[in-house]
């Protein structure tokens, strides 16, 4: 305990010194200090994102040195991955949509409230959960975390979310960088719908950073190259290594995918696209997709990923299968 | 015989808690508005003695006139909190559209309340034996309606639009609005000050004295960049000044306006409380503790408390205040 509080000392002492000599002198010379309220938070997300990337590391990759699935045998990809989780996760893309959609429901809500409605959270629908704040939390993740597994459904089932999506599946050389390996469109689709379902149910600001801090560790984790199992019971609870490997196994590349589950799989359970029994699979990527979206550079796959999706909304749909055809 | 006789009488005293400083442990409630949570401390002990959870995000709270209820608002709570000042017992809750800062007015008829992201000035019938809260009049100002004060015969409100850059004056008689002045950039707290307005301009390095009736700035006091908060230390002694960028708190002569002592306190003081012996307590917004300063000796002491401190509230122990320091001064 003594430790916890600590380290959020000097958490704070940080975002303090950070806010106070840079930020805010920058804010006032700008004539931006109604803002400094909204600034503070911002910066505080920051530090999240760096936060996520250290413990993301400090859990995965002990265990991915421990008990690894395959040899790694192509470094340049991961090196592409790691600037994929620098960008997302300091380029704060959720973080801002969900600033902005906060904008837009506070004018939403004047108008409503002129109406005479004051709009409701979890809390006052079940006026018990102000007891149980932790329990509201958990609520908070569970809404949250069926939000992304239907998204995620989406991204494999039409036929323009998987052009977007398949730069993720690319990767042959999966590691837990291979998280934030997105298209940028695809990163700000995800950014609205989650931000968007966040700010419906009414989740507390100061809670947000922490529940982005658990998904994108476990997120983090189940991409990881390691060869780990949660056992019967673990593999039904929580999104484990070898759940999300089968999900991105070569078998399972777009609308054949299984194991949609990002936290929880008890989504895919209640949904019948669970698989529990397939063995950790030898081989990852997208067989049917560009090869430029596996092996080259950021730049390469972003612009390749957006001529793929320009493909996918000209191309008439294919008898059989929702995806694109792969020309390179 | 005598020496009895006074011992006596203070154990009496003391027994009804009426003896000054020696009474009950002084409670101070601290807002952390980015926490979703209020931190009540033991003034005595320095220390953090309950977490309070909220809704979201409380931010101003001001005392009821007859001082039986701390009134919090959460403003994306969309709450009132009504607490019991002396044990921070809650009382009661009222749904409310987005009340970021409130106060009474001094006759205690007017709740009101302004919203600074929703754009709204409420004004609201004060709440009665029932408790219930009436609307009376809103007031939209899309240019984030902050602080307010009053004028002491309860007719006016002042409120600063930080967007705009402007006081508004708005009529309690009728309701609607009275004038709107220009005063610089990003004003943020106000006061009333024997027949002018001093206002924080957090977009500069002062406060500026604005005359209600020529609707002018009249003279200008240079604290230090981004002016912010005023509030008048109890008996109207001293007047105590924030400033965000440059992190002070400066005391003001309120008879000629000149400062007096400037203290440099790192993390963003915000809002300010007095406790009964003097001292100044602080929100320190960006580092998440509440500062104690001792104007005597100039030392300061910090108080872990939670993320973003903002609205501060000091409680007196009953027999603390002098018929010349009512707690509601402290607001």
């Amino acid at each position: 305990m003594k430790a916890l509080e600590i380290l959020e000392e000097a958490y704070d002492a940080l975002l303090g010194r950070l806010f106070e000599d840079a930020v805010q002198p920058a804010l006032y010379a700008l004539g931006l200090m109604h803002w400094s309220e909204s600034a503070f938070e911002w910066i505080e997300f920051s530090l999240f994102g760096l936060l996520s990337i250290v413990v993301s590391y400090a859990v995965c990759r002990p265990l991915e040195a421990w008990r690894p699935v395959e040899a790694v045998r192509d470094r340049r990809a991961i090196r592409t991955d790691i600037v994929y989780t620098l960008l997302s996760r300091l380029g704060l893309l959720p973080i801002l949509a969900f600033v902005l959609l906060s904008f837009l429901k506070i004018h939403w809500e004047g108008l409503v409230a002129d109406a005479g409605v004051i709009p409701p959270t979890l809390e006052t629908l079940l006026p018990w959960l102000r007891d149980w704040p932790l329990l509201a939390f958990l609520l908070y993740v569970v809404v949250l975390d069926f939000g992304e597994y239907w998204r995620h459904r989406f991204q494999h089932m039409f036929r323009w979310w998987w052009a977007l999506h398949s730069i993720h599946h690319a990767q042959r050389q999966m590691t837990f960088w291979t998280d934030n390996r997105n298209h940028v469109i695809d990163d700000a689709i995800a950014a609205l719908w989650f931000s968007g379902l966040a700010v419906l149910i009414g989740v507390p600001p100061a809670q947000f950073p922490l529940i982005l801090l658990i998904l994108t560790v476990i997120e983090s984790l189940s991409h990881a190259n390691a060869r780990l199992h949660f056992g019967r019971v673990g593999e039904r609870l929580i999104v484990s290594p070898r759940f999300h490997r089968v999900h991105h196994g070569e078998l399972s590349a777009g609308e054949k995918g299984r194991n949609y589950a990002v936290l929880f799989p008890v989504w895919d359970l209640l949904f019948g696209t669970a698989d529990f029994d397939s063995r950790t699979p030898a081989r990852t990527g997208d067989p049917d997709g560009p090869e430029a979206l596996a092996t080259g550079g950021w730049l390469r796959q972003q612009t390749e990923g957006l001529r793929y999706l320009m493909r996918s909304i000209a191309r008439p749909r294919r008898s059989g299968g929702s995806q694109p055809s792969g020309t390179d | 015989m005598r020496g009895i006789r006074g011992s006596l009488v203070a154990l009496l005293l003391l027994s009804v808690g009426l003896l000054p400083g020696t009474a009950q442990a002084n409670l101070v409630f601290v807002l952390n508005s980015g926490e979703a949570s209020i931190s009540l401390l033991d003034a005595a002990r320095r220390e953090q003695i309950r977490r309070i959870p909220v809704l979201r995000e409380p931010h101003h709270l001001v005392l009821t006139p007859d001082g039986r209820s701390l009134v919090v608002g959460d403003s994306a709570g969309n709450e009132l909190l009504f607490f019991d000042p002396a044990t921070g017992e809650l009382q009661r809750r009222e749904r409310i559209s987005n009340p970021y800062h409130l106060d009474f007015s001094p006759d205690g008829r007017w709740l009101v309340i302004a919203s600074l992201r929703r754009g709204q000035i409420d004004i609201y019938e004060a709440p009665g034996e029932d408790g219930g809260l009436r609307l009376v009049r809103r007031h939209r100002f899309p240019h984030m309606p902050s602080h307010m004060a009053f004028s002491p015969d309860s007719r006016t409100v002042y409120l600063t639009l930080q967007g705009a850059g402007r006081v508004v004056a708005i009529s309690l008689e009728t309701m609607e609005v009275l004038w709107q002045a220009e005063v610089g950039p990003e004003p943020a707290g106000i006061l009333w000050h024997r027949g002018q307005l001093i206002v924080g301009i957090m977009g500069r390095d002062h406060f500026a004295v604005l005359d209600p009736e020529l609707r002018q700035v009249v003279r200008t006091i240079p604290i230090g960049r981004g002016a912010h908060a005023i509030f008048a230390a109890p008996g109207g002694q001293v007047l105590w000044a924030t400033s965000r960028v440059d992190s002070r708190v400066a005391a003001i002569d309120p008879e000629s306006l000149r400062v007096l002592q400037v203290f440099e306190i790192p993390g963003g003081p915000d809002c300010l409380a007095f406790d009964a012996e003097g001292r100044v307590w602080m929100t320190l917004r960006w580092v998440g503790r509440v500062g104690r300063l001792d104007p005597e000796t100039g030392q300061v002491e910090t108080i872990r408390v939670g993320r973003s401190p903002h609205g501060i509230f000091v409680h007196w122990p009953r027999g603390a205040e002098g018929p010349a320091a009512p707690p509601s001064a402290q607001r």
